[in-house]
């Protein structure tokens, strides 16, 4: 990355519709995005990601990564090691959870004071993966 | 006869930076948790790339309903990158141009206006979750 | 030479189409002879979203240079299609009606708003930006947006 260039790190969020953790970190990635690491962050569609959407993988090819997966299947990270190269980081949410010793989220969606407090958490966790991101950058 | 229970996989892009992908991720919700808890299902996207095997099996061998946030059409292309067929697609901003009063606003929260539409769009999907769950029954 | 000039904000790329012209406020025109066809540039619509609505005039309608010539409605924005030259409508889009979406996919292409009828078409051109200078314009106004955005 040249001298000049904006630092950017591209989030790519599990989308999962199937369970409540996909919900929460697209809402985590959100956050991320607009009040904790607003000019260098992007998040990046994972469905578009998957689809072809050039722009995604343009910027994943040129920038690093970080993936947000809700489960052990980790959909993001491997769809990003597929498609465009191994992420930077891999988060992985219930292991953020365990971590700071949050329940598990339930709802899917319009979610309630917990899983607000754990998307904060996982937003947290994002910010500070990218902070050392670009540090070593 | 076959007595086991027809499914009919109904599945998202929502993808993150359009309210329109959050109200075709609501409405999925709504259909699969409301309209037609027992007939509709629903499952990650990114599964079926990664190769999970229960993902593509359940769109292999189930009808399947696409709803899109944008004419990209994400989930349509990634079912049919399985080699699956989808029966009926949907882009959410039809739900939208149907009922102009309602506009959904938000990404990570749809507002009450979006939350209202996908209600309806939901409801009005249930009939064609039913038509395809007829069909498998034939 | 390339079809397209570029350049990349975050994971954004903007597009400017070479041989067209373009209007400050970011419409651009192809002309050809006495015919003009217009439409959004790729900056216009990546910042206003996905199409939802579109409402133009009528083919024969007259229209000036700068003036109205119809309204698009997305879900950020309804915002007036701003006529880039001077003459008369003689036809419109059709396709758009059913597949606004088109503004947005191919704008420099399938998403053309309309044609018109030049009055004077040299008098156009002199107001109207080439590509280059519409990229220089364009990156302007990318970078103002980025500062209001991000300080």
């Amino acid at each position: 990355m040249m001298a000049n260039e904006v630092p950017y790190v591209g989030i790519i969020s599990c989308s999962g519709e199937g369970l409540p953790e996909g919900t929460l970190s697209l809402v985590a990635c959100r956050q991320v995005l607009e009040d904790l690491r607003p000019g260098n962050s992007v998040t990046m569609c994972l469905p578009l990601f998957i689809a072809g959407g050039l722009e995604e993988r343009t910027f994943a090819a040129k920038y690093p990564t970080i993936t947000v997966d809700g489960c052990e299947k980790r959909c993001a990270a491997k769809a990003t090691e597929k498609l465009s190269g191994k992420p930077t980081r891999s988060l992985i949410i219930p292991e953020i959870l365990k971590k700071r010793g949050l329940p598990r989220p339930i709802k899917m969606r319009h979610l309630g004071k917990e899983e607000k407090t754990a998307a904060q958490a996982v937003a947290e966790e994002i910010a500070k993966a990218i902070d050392e991101v670009l540090e070593k950058a | 006869m076959d007595n086991k229970a027809k499914k009919v996989a109904v599945l998202a892009c929502s993808g993150i930076g359009k309210a329109f992908g959050a109200l075709a991720r609501e409405t999925t919700y709504e259909l699969v948790e409301r309209v037609r808890p027992n007939t509709a299902v629903t499952t990650c996207l990114a599964l079926l790339v990664i190769g999970d095997p229960e993902a593509k099996r359940l769109v292999t061998e189930n009808p399947v309903i696409t709803i899109d946030g944008c004419a990209k059409e994400c989930a349509k292309k990634s079912i049919e990158s399985q080699g699956a067929k989808v029966a009926k697609a949907y882009q959410a901003m039809n739900f939208f141009k149907k009922h102009k009063d309602l506009k959904p606003e938000g990404i990570s929260e749809l507002n009450e206006a979006g939350q209202k539409l996908a209600a309806i769009a939901a409801d009005e999907l249930g009939e064609v979750v039913d038509e395809l769950a007829a069909k498998e029954d034939r | 030479m390339a079809e397209f000039l570029e350049t990349t904000f975050e994971k954004f790329i903007f597009r400017v189409k070479v041989g067209y012209l373009y209007s400050n406020e970011d419409f651009w025109a192809d002309m050809q002879g006495y015919m003009a066809t217009v439409g959004l540039t790729d900056l216009l619509q990546k910042s206003k979203g996905d199409v939802a609505f579109l409402e133009t005039v009528e083919p024969g309608t007259p229209v000036k240079r700068g003036q109205e010539l119809g309204k698009i409605e997305t879900i950020k924005a309804t915002f007036g299609i701003i006529s880039p030259v001077t003459g008369k409508v003689v036809e419109v889009n059709s396709e758009l009606e059913a597949s606004p979406h088109l503004i947005n996919n191919d704008p420099y292409g399938a998403g053309w708003i309309c044609k018109i009828e030049l009055a004077d078409p040299e008098v156009d051109k002199c107001e109207l930006l080439q590509a280059e200078s519409y990229m220089k314009l364009m990156k302007e106004k990318i970078a103002k947006e980025a500062k209001k955005l991000y300080g």
